[in-house]
């Protein structure tokens, strides 16, 4: 049994619609191929051309105006032996030129078969992306004066492994939807069409028009790219998918020394976008987690990626914490002016809260500091970059929170991935820090 | 063992344990490293993440994987979730699995890139054309994230549907500390096979409600999928008896589990003249702000809300015992779910407790609420974060 079950005169289309003729050439050249029903899908577009995928004996998605493209993607990439076809009008090539586009960019493996007619029939001939210069349709009584899309060349210089252009009437049309089904990965052809019901009449196009209009157009029929993968049949598809086969990542967690700990502080380090302040907080806060305490990070930060404040509150428990804002700390550490302030607009600095700046930090009038963090030497020692976490730990060890050697012994096992070795030495600088006592005002922390 | 995750890894985390195999979506803040963490864990092999050209692609291609067989997922922001939304549609008419993570930030529009807000509660239930419920589900924090990306997959294989799942800014990008391995879940669930051999009516059911049997596009099975009205074989139909069978469907396959999907915590005390009811990011402040006033030795019940829609209309009938006469909905928005509340709680006053600026509702401001009642003339109340 064919694959296109319906014979040209039995479908929907208006008589004279090269629709048929399109579907039929389709069912022939799968039928040459000898595809089986199991491993075709066709995706229909919306217009006339959306009604096909009735006349098909094969899987049939038919979905919203311009996504085809999306659906047929999604399901080459879960079932890449079913032979994916989208058809699609010239309207869904405009309001989806964006999918059409990076699908070849992609080289998603679908065929795309565009049944151009030059307008959009089902909703009353208005004028469609491919309409051309001059052309009568109802929303250009006066002539189209928009440049009309060239399909082939838009698909073919981003990535498209086969594109080509054709007649419908051309007898070598079969022969190029072959070629493109047989492509392995992006392929499309645009077939130019009559539309009968409303192109035709408002500008005398016929069969021999069709060529002409190729002529004028400056779009010629015929194969107009093929890569040297789709020439070659070997192709250079996406790798195949291997799914539901990885077995989740378990990691063994070792025993880390715990952290003493008592209550509930709030702590929180402000600066700007560079400093690593998050990051800062966020080592801080994997080390408590791993060292039995429970821990609850929040950022605050500006849609700037370099530039700009950065905010970061930690809080840390004995239980488990069930609001993770932060409204007033307990202990705050300024690593920059504009951090201050930032800090200043958000959250209150209560008398008892703990202060401690960068010294070159220039704080707002009113914030008062216990303490300045000499930096510079610590960057020189450790890199700049971590002088986030070393004026962090300082602070920490300073106000007695953590007991250095069980922090370090728990960081060494808590802390992975590639800042490993630098987030320990910044700890590790951190307690030196504090033994060298370069404050003349130790911290002293309210419990 | 416990970790110290972002909600977003712990949606990711989820899913992978509710066996998602595909992954697309557009980056947008504050939902972004859902993308990141997908593409970074299934580049271990296990399936496929896709950063595509727009929200439309992404779910679209969500929608093919989904119909071919995949256990999909996309994740978003307000603005991406607008987009979704005539593809929404087409997986509802479709019938198709599908998890939709919303990473609530400030709205409308562009709004507030990184600042919270939690506005989406009723846009979620009325995302698309045509007024048909879907299921929304809403975390409150890094586990509850978790837990509900896995059982927003099991609702959506179970009724063949798209699932909304709700987070906001401060949880999608919070970190916290969980210990996944003590979430208690569901079975884990699979959509329910066509079986073998007989020729295949996609969307046959045996009366409205029930959920059809799936076979994957590709299979051995003809399937036609359309995003038009339909008949049990998936044609187009005029007839009108089979459109209100379709769409009869649609309505009663959510609604007719509507027990089922009643996820709710319930804290209730029997003498309590107040009720806090609380969903997303205000519940923890909720938690502490109830813990906090029956230390002072006044009662009061909370209800938390996992399930926003189908409203949970048992448990909130369940949590208005006779003795309450107020009922408290502090929230991040200007008090969208508390009017929807209204629907079906008549006696008690509702009093929600809005904030919108980007801020948090602390428990002081709940507390002071439950405490010291400052009704305007609408019974609403509005945060303030200078205390006065």
């Amino acid at each position: 049994m064919s694959i296109v079950t319906a014979r040209r005169a039995e479908m929907c289309y208006c008589p004279g619609c090269s629709h048929g003729m399109v579907l039929e050439q389709l069912g022939q050249a799968l039928d040459r191929m000898g595809r089986t029903s199991a491993n075709v899908c066709i995706v229909s577009d919306i217009g006339c051309i959306g009604t096909a995928d009735r006349y098909f004996a094969c899987h049939t998605f038919h979905g919203l105006h311009g996504r085809s493209i999306t659906y047929a993607e999604g399901i080459s990439r879960v079932q890449p032996e079913v032979l994916t076809i989208v058809l699609i009008g010239d309207g869904g090539c405009g309001i989806g030129t964006g999918h059409l586009v990076h699908a070849a960019r992609r080289n998603a493996d679908i065929k795309v078969i565009v049944c151009n007619n030059f307008n959009f029939g089902m909703t009353g001939g208005q004028h469609s992306p491919t309409t051309p210069i001059e052309a009568k349709t109802t929303t250009t009584p006066q002539g189209a004066k928009e440049h009309p899309l060239d399909v082939c060349s838009t698909v073919a210089v981003n990535g498209a492994e086969y594109v080509a252009r054709c007649d419908v009437f051309d007898p070598r049309t079969p022969e190029r939807l072959i070629e493109a089904l047989q492509t392995k990965g992006f392929a499309l052809v645009d077939v130019w069409e009559l539309c009968t019901a409303y192109f035709v009449p408002a500008n005398h196009l016929n069969r021999a028009g069709l060529s002409e209009l190729s002529e004028k157009l400056h779009l010629p029929f015929g194969v107009i790219h093929q890569s040297q993968a789709a020439l070659s049949k070997v192709g250079s598809r996406p790798p195949e998918v291997r799914l539901r086969s990885a077995p989740e990542v378990s990691t063994v967690s070792p025993s880390l020394p715990s952290l003493a700990w008592t209550g509930r502080r709030e702590i929180c380090v402000t600066g700007s976008a560079g400093q690593r302040i998050r990051s800062a907080v966020g080592v801080v806060g994997e080390i408590a987690v791993a060292g039995g305490l429970f821990a609850a990070q929040q950022d605050d930060f500006p849609i700037t990626v370099r530039k700009g404040f950065s905010m970061s509150s930690l809080i840390l428990s004995r239980d488990p914490i069930r609001y993770a804002g932060v409204d007033a700390p307990d202990l705050s550490l300024i690593l920059s002016t504009e951090g201050a302030e930032r800090l200043l607009r958000v959250m209150e600095l209560r008398p008892e809260t703990v202060v401690a700046a960068g010294t070159d930090v220039v704080l707002p009038e009113g914030v008062r500091c216990d303490r300045r963090v000499e930096l510079h030497p610590v960057g020189k020692r450790v890199g700049k970059e971590s002088s986030a976490l070393v004026a962090l730990s300082a602070c920490l060890f300073e106000a007695h929170y953590f007991d250095v050697p069980t922090f370090l012994a728990t960081a060494d096992g808590a802390l992975t991935g590639a800042y490993r070795t630098e987030n320990l030495s910044a700890i590790s600088a951190g307690a030196e820090l504090v033994k060298e006592n370069r404050c003349p005002s130790p911290l002293v922390v309210n419990q | 063992m416990r970790e110290f995750i972002t909600g977003n890894q712990a949606v990711v985390r989820g899913a992978v344990r509710a066996g998602c195999d595909f992954f697309a979506g557009y980056p947008i803040t504050p939902a972004s490293s859902i993308l990141s963490e997908f593409v970074k864990v299934f580049a271990r092999g296990g399936g496929v993440a896709l950063e595509t050209e727009d929200e439309i692609a992404a779910i679209g291609q969500c929608i093919g994987a989904a119909m071919a067989g995949a256990k999909a997922l996309t994740a978003t922001s307000g603005p991406g979730l607008s987009l979704y939304s005539e593809q929404i549609g087409l997986a509802q008419m479709g019938e198709v699995p599908l998890v939709i993570v919303d990473c609530q930030r400030m709205g409308p529009a562009t709004g507030g890139a990184t600042a919270t807000g939690e506005g989406d509660v009723t846009f979620a239930r009325h995302v698309t054309s045509g007024g048909y419920p879907l299921p929304v589900l809403a975390a409150t924090d890094a586990a509850t994230a978790f837990r509900l990306t896995f059982e927003a997959f099991n609702l959506s294989e179970q009724l063949r549907t798209p699932v909304i799942l709700l987070l906001s800014k401060d949880i999608a990008l919070t970190r916290q500390t969980v210990d996944l391995e003590a979430i208690h879940l569901s079975p884990c669930v699979e959509r329910h096979p066509a079986p073998a051999g007989a020729v295949y009516q996609p969307y046959a059911v045996a009366s409205p409600g029930d959920v059809p049997a799936f076979s994957p596009i590709g299979g051995f099975q003809r399937v036609r999928f359309t995003g038009s009205i339909h008949d049990e074989n998936g044609v187009l139909t005029g007839d009108r008896k089979k459109i209100a069978a379709k769409l009869t469907h649609l309505h009663e396959k959510i609604t007719k589990s509507a027990g089922a999907l009643e996820f709710v915590d319930e804290d209730l005390d029997p003498d309590a003249a107040t009720l806090i009811v609380s969903y997303g990011l205000a519940d923890g402040a909720a938690r502490e702000a109830v813990a906090a006033t029956r230390k002072r030795g006044v009662g009061v019940s909370h209800l938390t809300l996992y399930t926003l829609w189908p409203m949970p209309e048992k448990a909130l009938r369940r949590a208005v015992t006779p003795n309450i006469r107020r009922v408290v909905v502090p929230e991040l928005n200007i008090g969208l779910y508390a009017d929807e509340l209204r629907r079906v709680i008549h006696g008690p006053t509702l009093e929600p407790l809005t904030r919108y600026d980007g801020g948090l509702i602390p428990p002081h401001s709940i507390i002071e609420k439950i405490f010291s009642p400052k009704l305007g003339a609408s019974g609403r109340t509005e945060f303030c974060p200078c205390p006065s």
